[in-house]
């Protein structure tokens, strides 16, 4: 009896463990499905009982959640491929390229980057963008994001670049490609998994970030995601049901791309963090 | 071979546009934050030299201070809350075999989020009337609390939901440093007859202390920066009970244009953490050998 009680006990404890952390979505989802207030307020956590999937359609138009889930779709994808481009570049010549004392000179000074935390700078680059007639524009936000990626990207790019051996590319090299070629048709297939990861680590971190998108952005059709729903909550304090819907709908596409992807985003971020 | 890898026009061309924005965005505002720190611009009028006076006022500002304080509890809360609970789950999850899968994948769900999203999911879970917490309360015939509104709670169901945010995270990372352990050292435990508990206790975490020794890093990394959340969930109210040191800093500078004094408090920022990052290099790093198996 013990032994039974001794396999089980860790499945308890761990199923009350997932019940917390799967409990609010739960109760969103419930919640969206409800026709109102009163619905909400009687009974929190019953089952909906006439499924209002008008809330949906209501909330995609009156909240506009379409044009802020493009905006964020559009502004995550485009700094992330911008800065995995830059990014692998500079790595490559910092790695692979033989002028080696420019490229440790620029790797060190890359690295101080690093050490600044994150916030600290905020002030003086909203200062900047006023400067620059960028606040209000998608642009104070596309440049931030794929410059603050830099440093993180370069530096864990050419921790793997490194560590490819030379001769593939030296054969190629003398038998005449270009450095150029070698680059793109050699190191970049070679650093693919590397590649995935820290894009996998920018874009997710893009399409969450909220605190530029607060400062830098005020038009409502510019508005990201995290900014917009945060927006759409203090407007529509009095329908509930519309708030919760806008949370599903704005949540649903990154539980399914995790679905799909489960392992390269656990891989990718948790090795993100001990590396870099 | 040597000459087509050191053209230095390609060189340039793949260093440069790094360099560029490197300098547009971290250089350039590095500088402007010592320049703009020692006068008392306000955004408007042209920027006056003032010395020391921001760092000075910093010093005394009382609710600067409180906002400091508000960071540290999030320190303490990962080092003396979730660190346990990191080790306990990831031990508990590196023993079972069945669903480890499943457990690992939905811990790990919540850090993949957005926190203002997270944010309004646990205000409603918060919520005066329809929160979890308040019916909960109502089963036993409590007052409801209003949690993100009173003074006493307001902090602590931020600091929950944050926890709520990033154990999973950690959990993940303490998992797969406790299933790298070579499988022999824990059989050769058990044949001399160690308890489950006992290998936990004397085998298993004193061998993963290197990595919860990064969980450590990483908090206290995560806890200098901490804004969103708290934007999201309470702007820094009730009366700045909330109110965490990036937050303190955003709102004087864009509330209220004190970006003289703003930039200056980001500077105290950095030193603040600089400081906190040494003591966690004498406390943690320093004992931290290397393990060879």
């Amino acid at each position: 009896m013990p032994k039974v009680i001794k396999k089980i006990l860790p499945h308890l404890v761990l199923l009350v463990y997932v019940f917390v952390i799967l409990f609010p979505f739960v109760f969103v989802v419930f919640s969206s499905l409800k026709e109102s207030n009163d619905q909400i307020v009687n009974a929190p956590f019953g089952f909906p009982v006439q499924m209002a999937f008008d809330n949906y359609a209501d909330a995609w138009s009156q909240a506009k959640i379409s044009k802020y889930f493009f905006n964020s779709a559009y502004l995550a994808v485009g700094s992330a491929v911008s800065s995995i481009l830059i990014a692998a570049a500079t790595a490559y010549a910092l790695a692979r390229m033989r002028i080696v004392k420019v490229s440790k000179a620029i790797y060190q000074f890359i690295l101080l980057g690093m050490l600044i935390p994150g916030n600290v700078l905020f002030i003086a680059q909203y200062i900047l963008i006023q400067k620059l007639g960028l606040l209000d524009t998608h642009w104070a936000l596309y440049l931030p994001y794929t410059a603050g990626a830099l440093p993180f990207s370069v530096l864990l790019i050419v921790a793997f670049m490194k560590a490819i051996p030379s001769e593939m590319e030296e054969a190629a090299i003398v038998d005449g490609l270009g450095v150029v070629r070698s680059f793109i048709l050699i190191i970049v297939p070679l650093t693919m998994p590397a590649l995935v990861t820290v894009f996998i680590i920018n874009l997710l971190g893009n399409w969450n970030e909220y605190l530029l998108a607060n400062f830098f952005i005020s038009k409502d059709a510019l508005k990201t995601l995290p900014t917009g729903m945060v927006g759409f909550r203090d407007a529509f304090q009095t329908s509930y049901p519309l708030v919760f819907t806008g949370v599903v709908i704005s949540v649903a596409p990154i539980i399914v791309i995790y679905a799909f992807l489960q392992r390269t985003i656990i891989e990718g971020l948790t090795a993100g963090s001990v590396k870099g | 071979m040597n000459k087509t890898l050191r053209n230095p026009y390609v060189y340039l061309l793949f260093v440069l546009p790094t360099l560029g924005l490197y300098g547009l965005f971290f250089v350039y505002p590095v500088l402007q934050s010592v320049f703009y720190g020692l006068t008392n611009w306000d955004g408007l009028t042209p920027a006056k030299y003032t010395g020391l006076d921001n760092f000075v006022k910093a010093f005394n500002d009382e609710d600067f201070w409180i906002s400091v304080k508000n960071n540290m509890y999030f320190i303490l809360f990962s080092l003396f809350v979730q660190v346990p609970l990191i080790i306990l789950f990831s031990l508990l999850i590196s023993g079972v075999k069945r669903l480890q899968g499943f457990y690992k994948t939905t811990v790990f769900l919540p850090s993949i989020l957005s926190t203002s999203i997270i944010g309004i999911l646990w205000g409603f879970m918060y919520h005066p009337s329809i929160g979890l917490f308040n019916n909960f309360l109502g089963w036993f015939g409590l007052e409801p609390i209003y949690w993100l509104s009173d003074t006493k709670w307001a902090m602590l169901s931020i600091l929950v939901t944050n926890a709520w945010q990033w154990m999973g995270f950690y959990i993940v990372l303490v998992l797969a440093a406790i299933l790298a352990i070579p499988k022999e050292i824990n059989e050769a435990a058990e044949i001399d007859g160690a308890t489950g508990f006992q290998r936990a206790y004397r085998i298993t975490t004193p061998l993963i202390m290197p990595v919860i020794s990064v969980v450590v890093m990483l908090s206290i990394a995560g806890a200098m920066r901490v804004v969103d959340i708290v934007l999201v969930m309470t702007n820094g109210g009730p009366a700045g009970a909330t109110e965490v040191m990036a937050s303190y800093m955003v709102n004087k500078a864009l509330r209220y244009g004190q970006y003289g004094y703003g930039t200056a408090l980001s500077i105290m920022i950095f030193v603040i953490a600089l400081l906190l990052t040494a003591i966690y290099q004498i406390v943690f790093a320093r004992r931290q050998e290397r393990i060879e198996y």
